[in-house]
């Protein structure tokens, strides 16, 4: 267990570096230039709702840039290692599967984490830098962001180890698409009255809630999420990771990559 | 970089803002705006961008901003058509951005050309408000005030008023406001009341600029009675009216200026010996007593 444990994060370690490697904290340098310029502009372009208009816009970067991350990164992580076959020396060392899966998955978590972290500081700093406090209510936004995050890593690792990168892309943005809207399939029976209820319960069901992790809104107002509600949105999520990396995983065992 | 590139750069990048001041001239500066308008509501727009609505709101709410600043500056005629339904996206998208309300409802009621002049749509927009945010008490409180100053229902504006002073925090003041509408029906000193409170309730900002020139034309409305007062006395005395309102200084009746607080002389009718503020003045506004008691 110890010596998995340490396989996995070597593993994970690595991906870091590869993930720093392709420049993909840049979009903190495209954060900096957009929060800089917001703060100097948004005071008298909004009549005083600059700080308001800060904080939407630095948690909206936060989830955007972060999910372009874990799709964009997180499709390619497995499948170029097949498709550049640098996978097999890999394998061929003694590395479990699950062990290399689960190192990739932790591997993009964490960057997603230093990356959501600079960007909180740098909200807090721009924040700072026009009179205003460092408000606790962002930091309990900006985990279930990362909770959100940390699903769209495992959905991407899912589909990258079933198909192309490309595809794998399209078909996690698609989940990515859908779960914003699950509160549409929970209402469908107001615009379709004729489908089941049961029907509609369960496609709500089985499609990832992305609503769920979006507190945005109610932080920009300085209001603190509820830790019950964190505490239960950690538990949502944990488990639909669970489920998803599972399916990942189990898809990834059954690969046969003679 | 070759040196080839570089100046094939130099020479294409400054198209760009030539072509872009030309297409503005030729297509209107701001037409983008005019995008509002395929957009069937608020909601429809909130369906768009699921997790993103507040920074929607935001965005929305620059743009009715810039809209509504663009408006007062550049178009002719300053029709603001596109002012409601640029509020009513916003306020969709963030509910609870109160200052799109209490903005947008001076942005839609203040008469041409500082508004749009429509203060049916201003009181609309902060009774949505008011359902939206039931215990921000200044909202309710914009909505009394906007009954009586812009709609002058005196009636409807103590009833709010009262609603407002039952929510926690309101001032006590509400309360003695409202039951003084209900008493005397308003009267001008009602107005300088709302007007004084908007005044020190504002930041800098809009609010406060407008409640400092509303206060304004109501004491050039003062003066103007004041001026009146004089004329009728000099009637008393001499037994005709004053050919002139400075025949009123001279006869030592009158010390004070003749011109209201824009520095615009008053407008004296000698048939009536009515005194009263230019209508072409800045500080000349429909008077809601008048207005009520002509009906």
């Amino acid at each position: 267990m110890g010596r998995g444990l340490s396989r996995i994060l070597a593993v994970a370690a690595n991906t870091f570096r590869e993930t720093v490697r392709e420049r993909v904290l840049y979009n903190l340098v495209v954060f900096a230039i957009l929060m800089t310029l917001a703060g100097l502009l948004l005071g008298p372009l909004s009549i005083r709702q600059d700080e308001k208009i800060l904080k939407d816009l630095g948690l909206a970067a936060m989830d955007l840039f972060g999910t372009l991350i874990a799709v964009f990164i997180g499709t390619g992580l497995v499948s170029k290692e097949i498709e550049r076959r640098s996978l097999y020396p890999l394998l061929a060392k003694p590395l479990s599967r699950g062990e290399f899966f689960l190192g990739k998955f932790v591997g993009l978590g964490f960057t997603l984490l230093v990356n959501l972290s600079v960007m909180l500081l740098g909200l807090l700093l721009t924040l700072a830098a026009i009179g205003r406090r460092a408000d606790p209510a962002l930091l309990t936004a900006a985990y279930p962001i990362f909770l959100g995050l940390v699903l769209v890593v495992a959905f991407a690792l899912l589909f990258s180890t079933l198909t192309s990168s490309t595809l794998a892309a399209v078909l996690t943005m698609v989940v990515v698409v859908v779960g914003r809207f699950a509160d549409v399939i929970r209402g469908m029976r107001e615009v379709l009255p004729g489908v089941p209820q049961q029907l509609a319960q369960a496609l709500f069901t089985v499609v990832p809630n992305f609503a769920n992790f979006d507190f945005k809104t109610r932080a920009a107002y300085g209001e603190a999420v509820p830790p019950a509600v964190l505490g239960w949105v950690t538990l949502y999520a944990a488990a639909w990771t669970a489920v998803v990396l599972g399916l990942g995983l189990a898809s990834f065992r059954s690969r046969d990559f003679q | 970089m070759s040196r080839g590139l570089a100046l094939g750069l130099l020479l294409v990048a400054p198209i760009v803002p030539v072509s872009q001041e030309r297409i503005d001239r030729l297509a209107g500066a701001f037409r983008a705006q005019d995008e509002v308008l395929y957009l069937w509501s608020g909601e429809h727009v909130k369906r768009l961008v699921p997790g993103f609505e507040s920074l929607a709101a935001d965005i929305y709410w620059l743009r009715t901003v810039q809209y509504y600043g663009g408006q007062r500056r550049f178009a002719a005629g300053k029709p603001f058509d596109l002012l409601r339904p640029l509020i009513d996206i916003t306020t969709t998208l963030d509910p609870g951005l109160e200052i799109a309300y209490r903005y947008g409802a001076i942005f839609l009621s203040e008469p041409p050309p500082t508004g749009a002049g429509r203060p049916d749509d201003g009181v609309a927009l902060l009774e949505k408000g008011v359902q939206e945010l039931p215990l921000a008490w200044r909202l309710r409180q914009d909505l009394g005030f906007f009954h009586f100053l812009y709609r002058k229902d005196a009636a409807s504006a103590a009833r709010v008023l009262m609603d407002a002073a039952e929510i926690p925090g309101a001032p006590f003041w509400l309360r003695t406001l409202a039951a003084d509408l209900l008493a005397r029906g308003g009267d001008r000193a009602a107005s300088r009341r709302m007007w004084t409170q908007m005044f020190e309730q504002g930041e800098e900002g809009m609010i406060r600029e407008n409640a400092r020139a509303q206060l304004r034309a109501l004491d050039s409305l003062d003066l103007a009675d004041a001026v009146a007062e004089a004329a009728a006395e000099f009637e008393r005395r001499h037994g005709r009216r004053p050919r002139a309102l400075d025949e009123l200084v001279s006869a030592g009746l009158w010390r004070g200026p003749l011109a209201d607080m824009a520095g615009i002389r008053l407008r004296y009718d000698l048939d009536t010996g009515r005194v009263s503020v230019q209508e072409d003045s800045p500080m000349w506004r429909p008077d809601p007593i008048k207005e009520k008691n002509d009906e």
